[in-house]
């Protein structure tokens, strides 16, 4: 016992010393921070600042005033708060920034809203003839002109059908227009133009079909409102994210602390055979003794991983005021599953690294271990939407599938009875015994074996023979 | 564990520090050793010699339960396994290797704590091999910094740090130069007289005679011979001379005609004179120096390279005879084995 809690700590300290591991752990947090915090930030950063000029050929004569009025900047900035209104009403509030938070003074929308103006395209319109020549008013969109005179470039030329707003004889579907461009004219410019275009052809029908645009607009309009979820424990605003995320979440961290601390029990022990250290070590420990002290050396590491993870994690919840969504005994069935798991996958992995001699011979006995290990993945927006389906009951009492499935089942907003998660977890024991089993005798084989990397048959025959 | 410099006790003497018995072990179809019957007395020094591949570091990993015999017993220390006296046992294998990435001192320290050695003692203890071993500066290294030589020596400190009563070394001179040899000697003699059974195995045979009271020569799995040195030497003594002339070219085959000389033969650049059964050696030796001038003249003394290749070639003919005696003498050049 003594000589296996040597071999753990040695194992613990070997993988956790190391400037890798540190780094591993540390970048990981800091790259979901970025995920979570920052890309938002940049995704919602404006357009750059583009000036210049919208040429339009309107035969109609209707289209040009409703795109002008459209391209207006005051426009452009009201609906620009307008949709950063809606994107952060969807976000948790810790998320929220503080020009659209409900509550918010009109002093500080006005300031938004003269901060959105700043950021918005300058966009001249330009009517022209319909008598003009179009290839040589296409040209002006290939030259560029000196910085000074910017706003006279033109960026777009548009083509309004004459059948735009009037259907044209004997036709049944109005025209539409063509839309000439500048190159590399930023996306989100040319999607405001379209939809300008969208909404003054789309006014224009309407008055000529003698219909009040306003009235239409408002009979057509459904607001749509987040739900609020109805529990025994009483009634909160209903968070998709969070309740999408959570089971994600929770499998994983088990599937990555699990996987993570399997890899470095694998590599530690090809890294032992591969520096022929392993017999010095036989020499004073049985093969079983060294297993199970590696094993709980990466045990500890797992435990460390998922802890620090759990806790980042508890940290988000309170951050976003959503700890309530979590129930106390999922943290407890988290690590009874990450126990199960990685002694079913951990010792697995001990047993491949104990039967290789460098890292590359284990990819091909690896393919059973990655390929349970994508089954939750692939499952997991399935499971997720229907947790008591067929599919989900199944696997969750085929180890060691089980301890992911059912954790994700159990995350869910309709977890399954106790009685399956009781049962997973015999279920998910009794392949862990399975795995320690079999890792046992492949390692006690595999470890004094050099030469060719054995197959899986080769495996089995070892455990036959061991 | 005896204290440092002490001998065994005399009831620790009594019983055998390994004894093996029809100890038979095959890897599929092939018999790696076969019915081996050994008894090493406690605080003995003994050589196990064969070719490669002749079944020694099977033996070796028998012993120690690193491999399970398929027949036999055995006992070790006086257990039935060596798993229940892995403390006291210093092992040395043939594949060995240290944690690149980790430090002398704390590899060494790791390895001490896993033959049940943590006392307050241990850093000076890892400090006072190291110096013993001319390696005290890289006490704070990390081993992949060391040169080859410098990590066999840590290996074999490795091997020996706890003081084991019972030191099994698989081929222990491999790969060192001969000034590392002759540490590595001085220390495995230390070890000896500090009362530590020693058991080593060698395909390179001069090793042995270098060092060891008892042989036990191993081909093809099966045991040989089994007996001491001096036992040996006096059983496979070759009764004959080893003789070159002053003067070069003077005429050896006068020689030929002495008394008690049965057959003259060129040997390198000496010639050996085969003697006849009856011929008393001293009163041949008087004849042949009184004959011609000799620059050299000596008793040929049987080497374990000579007893080993007659024993395993007694019913073989003379090209499979030279042949092995080829092989021999090969693997002893390539491992750098020097007659000193």
């Amino acid at each position: 016992m003594k000589k296996m809690l040597q071999i753990a700590k040695h194992e613990f300290l070997a993988t956790a010393g190391t400037r890798a591991f540190i780094l591993g752990m540390l970048m990981t947090p800091v790259l979901i921070g970025l995920m979570i915090f920052v890309l938002p930030k940049v995704m919602q950063k404006g357009a750059p600042k583009v000036e210049g000029q919208v040429a339009i050929i309107d035969p109609t004569g209707q289209v040009t005033a409703g795109l002008r009025a459209y391209l207006q900047p005051e426009e452009m900035a009201k609906r620009k708060q307008e949709d950063l209104r809606k994107m952060q009403e969807a976000m948790p509030a810790p998320l929220r920034t503080g020009g659209a938070s409900a509550g918010v003074t009109q002093a500080a929308i006005d300031e938004a809203l003269k901060k959105a103006l700043g950021e918005v395209p300058r966009l001249e319109v330009k009517p022209l003839e319909s008598t003009v020549d179009l290839e040589a008013e296409k040209r002006p969109l290939a030259e560029t002109l000196p910085k000074e005179m910017a706003s006279r470039e033109r960026l777009v030329l548009i083509v309004v059908h004459q059948d735009a707003v009037e259907l044209a004889p004997g036709k049944n579907e109005f025209g539409s227009y063509d839309l000439f461009i500048r190159g590399k004219l930023d996306d989100r410019v040319v999607s405001e133009i379209g939809n300008g275009l969208r909404d003054a052809i789309i006014g224009a029908r309407l008055r000529t079909s003698g219909l009040d645009r306003t009235k239409i607009d408002a009979l057509t309009k459904v607001e749509r409102v987040q739900s609020r979820t109805v529990t025994a424990s009483g009634e909160n605003a209903t968070n998709q994210v969070l309740n999408m995320l959570m089971p994600a979440g929770m499998m994983g961290l088990l599937l990555m602390s699990v996987l993570l601390s399997g890899v470095y029990l694998m590599t530690t022990t090809v890294e032992e055979k591969g520096n022929r250290v392993m017999e010095v070590l036989l020499s004073a420990v049985s093969p079983m003794e060294l297993m199970t002290g590696k094993i709980v050396g990466q045990l500890a590491i797992g435990l460390l991983m998922l802890v620090l993870y759990l806790a980042l994690g508890l940290m988000a919840l309170a951050s976003f005021a959503s700890l309530g969504m979590l129930d106390p005994w999922l943290i407890v069935y988290l690590f009874v599953f990450f126990l199960l798991a990685y002694a079913s996958i951990g010792a697995f992995m001990a047993a491949i690294g104990s039967a290789v001699n460098e890292m590359r011979d284990a990819q091909g006995l690896m393919m059973p271990v990655t390929m349970m290990m994508m089954v939750p993945w692939v499952l997991w927006m399935p499971i997720s939407r229907d947790p008591n389906s067929l599919l989900a009951v199944v696997l969750s009492f085929v180890p060691p599938v089980s301890n992911f499935v059912i954790m994700l089942r159990m995350s869910s907003q309709t977890p399954p009875p106790a009685w399956q998660a009781l049962l997973a977890i015999v279920v998910g024991a009794a392949g862990a015994y399975a795995s320690i089993w079999f890792a046992a005798k492949v390692f006690r084989v595999g470890l004094l074996m050099y030469g060719k990397p054995p197959s899986f048959g080769t495996l089995i025959k070892w455990v036959r023979a061991a | 564990m005896p204290p440092e410099g002490a001998s065994p006790s005399s009831a620790a003497l009594s019983t055998p520090a390994i004894a093996l018995r029809g100890l038979t072990k095959t890897f599929g179809k092939t018999t790696a050793v076969r019915d081996l019957d050994l008894n090493v007395p406690a605080g003995a020094l003994y050589g196990v010699i064969g070719p490669n591949g002749a079944g020694k570091t099977t033996i070796i990993r028998m012993i120690l339960s690193i491999l399970m015999p398929d027949r036999g017993s055995l006992s070790v220390l006086g257990h039935a396994s060596a798993l229940e006296a892995k403390d006291r046992i210093g092992y040395l294998p043939e594949e060995r290797g240290l944690y690149k990435k980790m430090r002398v001192g704390a590899f060494l320290t790791y390895m001490a704590q896993l033959k049940g050695n943590d006392g307050a003692d241990l850093p000076r203890r890892v400090h006072q091999w190291l110096e013993r071993v001319g390696l005290a500066e890289v006490e704070k290294k990390r081993c992949d910094e060391l040169s080859k030589g410098m990590q066999q020596k840590v290996q074999f400190v490795a091997a020996l740090i706890h003081r084991p009563d019972l030191i099994i070394l698989d081929e222990p001179f491999s790969g060192l130069d001969p000034v590392n040899q002759r540490l590595v000697r001085e220390l495995v003699l230390d070890e000896h007289r500090r009362g530590a059974t020693v058991l080593f195995s060698t395909h390179v045979m001069v090793h042995a005679e270098q060092l060891c009271d008892h042989v036990v020569m191993i081909h093809r799995g099966a045991k040989v011979l089994d007996d001491g040195i001096a036992n040996i030497k006096a059983r496979f003594d070759p009764r004959s001379l080893l003789f070159e002339p002053l003067d070069p070219a003077a005429d050896v085959r006068v020689l030929a005609s002495l008394p008690g000389v049965s057959e003259l033969r060129r040997d390198g650049s000496s010639w050996e004179l085969v003697l006849s059964p009856q011929a008393d050696r001293s009163a041949v030796i008087r004849a042949v120096a009184s004959t011609l001038t000799p620059c050299r003249l000596e008793l040929r003394r049987p080497t374990l390279e000579d007893v080993f290749v007659n024993i395993v070639t007694a019913d073989a003919d003379d090209s499979e005879a030279a042949a092995l005696r080829a092989a021999v003498r090969d693997s002893a050049l390539t491992e750098g084995g020097v007659r000193s």
